[in-house]
């Protein structure tokens, strides 16, 4: 355990020492000053407008830092070697993928929640520059908007560990992360799409082809069930049903990528 | 005692789809003392690494087994007894060696104030005391080195695992890391390493295991290789009965056979007696050699005839 905790701490120093880091949240921080610059322009869509730049972001900031940095906080390690050095001390395998996913999620966090600083500051200035076009906003459902980014960006982090204990490089990592992340986040809608009538017309969508799609649906991680940012935007209800499975999907599915990360990574060589 | 024991390990490597396995390591059997410096020496691809790999749990062998105190490898937690430095050690860049081996210290159980008094004493020793606080990128090929250095002895293993330990570094450093590994076996430590620089194994090493392609082709004892003493005196001596083999031994000198020629190796504070007991025995002197055949010279010879 103390092994566990020695190695998030010094993959948080790592990653949150890294340069591109300030690269990322000066692109972060540039789109919440564009968001107060042309918030003027959408007259009546102030309040919808800025929610939704603001979470998506959060949330583009998100991404980049994951596969920037979050990445090669655990690749480089077997890039470079590094790994050697580090199972040389009394530090299970198992100990290892967690120390290094906790070591992520922890600099994913802190970041974000400094960009969250910025990012309320702006909604604060805005709502009172056009306090008249915030029709139903919420801080509370602003807030739990903002809290799925962060379990969305958990689970890929540990997306990101699972592909890191398959591969030697961080490339692969990143391109097998990536795609993962975009079929994930857009399966939902593939799903929906294949089930209305207007598919069922689709001659060129075989029933193999939908059964396919069925099965890679259930096996990639949803991402789009961490997506409130339409409710944050119009003010609309959450449903509590809702947030409590979207939080437990985020939880057991991250659960179980550790768990097969864990394994394989306990049976890998290296060379 | 023996601390590891390899016992027929294989390894070979899958270098990918329809590539032929390359054979890392070959039925290699050789055992490491308590106490003792063993170098592990060989040409490039000769399976070093590999070895040291597979007795770190790194890589599994395909066959053959490694005890650890007489125990099965996988049965034994060994990682607390042994401290490890890679071959180029890789490390992280926007750490701190302060941070670094605080890292190290609490992996290996140690608590704050053993962390700290073995942290900086052992960079004190190699000379990395106001280099402390700086981001490890900032360091040279040289410090880096030592740097992995203080990481693998911070928890104060009974046995040291070194891969090229001398690599990278300059006269000075070269120096710091002999001293080093000299204290460490006068504190009783076991000492496994491999090298190129064949001057260092020769000058550190009880004994030496030579491989090449994988295979163990020798295993050189204390007597068979110089200290690379100056004022050794090298003569060329007519045959011994073991008897005096054994006496000759006990005053100091060195024997071996080359070729036809038997060697006589006489250290400096052991001229007088053994030029006593030569005369007395009536061991023909046949004559005299500028050097004794060194481990370099030695390593060149078989790998060329293994080559042949």
């Amino acid at each position: 355990m103390r092994g566990m905790l020695s190695l998030a701490v010094i993959t948080f120093k790592e990653g949150i020492r890294n340069r591109s880091l300030f690269g990322i949240a000066l692109l972060a921080l540039f789109l919440f000053g564009l968001n107060i610059t042309v918030a003027g322009f959408f007259m009546r869509d102030i309040g919808k407008v800025t929610v939704d730049i603001n979470l998506s972001a959060l949330n583009f900031a998100g991404l980049l830092l994951i596969f920037f940095v979050g990445i090669n906080l655990m690749a480089k390690d077997i890039d470079r070697k590094t790994i050697h050095l580090v199972l040389s001390k009394p530090l299970s395998r198992s100990q290892y993928i967690c120390g290094k996913y906790f070591g992520i999620q922890f600099f994913i966090t802190a970041s974000l929640m400094l960009l969250m600083v910025f990012s309320c500051l702006t909604v604060a200035l805005l709502l009172q520059l056009y306090p008249n076009y915030f029709d139903g906003f919420s801080w509370g459902i602003f807030f739990v908007a903002t809290f799925f980014i962060f379990v969305k960006l958990w689970l890929l982090s540990a997306v990101v560990i699972f592909f890191s204990s398959l591969t030697s490089s961080s490339l692969i990592t990143l391109i097998f992360s990536l795609a993962t992340y975009v079929a994930g986040v857009t399966i939902e809608e593939v799903v929906f799409y294949l089930k209305t009538e207007l598919a069922a017309q689709e001659r060129i969508i075989s029933e193999s082809l939908k059964s396919f799609i069925e099965v890679i649906s259930w096996v990639v991680p949803n991402f789009a069930a961490f997506d409130f940012t339409m409710e944050a935007a119009h003010g609309l209800a959450i449903n509590t049903d809702r947030l409590m499975v979207s939080f437990g999907y985020g939880v057991l599915y991250s659960a179980i990528l550790l768990l097969l990360a864990s394994l394989i990574f306990s049976r890998r060589e290296f060379n | 005692m023996l601390e590891i024991c390899f016992s027929n390990i294989s390894k070979a490597y899958d270098p990918g789809l329809f590539k032929k396995k390359v054979q890392a390591v070959s039925n290699l059997s050789f055992d490491v003392r308590q106490g003792e410096v063993f170098g592990l020496i060989g040409p490039n691809g000769a399976g070093k690494s590999t070895t040291i790999r597979m007795l770190l749990g790194l890589i599994r062998p395909d066959s053959g087994s490694i005890l650890f105190r007489g125990r099965p490898l996988r049965e034994t937690p060994i990682h607390r007894d042994i401290g490890y430095l890679p071959e180029n050690p890789y490390l992280y860049d926007h750490l701190n060696l302060l941070e670094l081996l605080t890292f190290c210290g609490r992996t290996s159980g140690l608590d704050a104030k053993a962390i700290f008094e073995r942290g900086q004493g052992l960079m004190t020793k190699l000379n990395l005391l106001n280099a402390q606080k700086r981001p490890l990128r900032t360091f040279s090929k040289g410090m880096l080195q030592r740097a992995g250095i203080c990481f693998a002895l911070l928890h104060n293993p009974s046995i040291v695992v070194l891969d090229e330990p001398m690599s990278g570094l300059d006269p000075i450093g070269r120096k710091m890391v002999f001293d080093l590994v000299m204290e460490l076996k006068g504190e009783g430590k076991t000492i496994f390493f491999c090298s190129h620089i064949l001057n260092d194994v020769e000058r550190l090493s009880d004994r030496i295991g030579l491989i090449n392609r994988g295979r163990l082709v020798r295993l050189f004892e204390g007597t068979d290789f110089s200290r690379n003493d100056d004022k050794t005196v090298v003569l060329r001596i007519s045959e011994l009965d073991a008897t005096q083999r054994h006496e000759l031994q006990m005053m100091g000198g060195r024997l071996r056979q080359e070729g036809v020629e038997l060697l006589l190796a006489v250290p400096e504070g052991s001229y007088y007696p053994i030029n006593r007991y030569l005369e007395k025995q009536e061991i023909a002197v046949l004559g005299g050699r500028s050097e004794w055949v060194s481990l370099e010279e030695m390593f060149m010879g078989i790998v060329k005839e293994e080559a042949a």
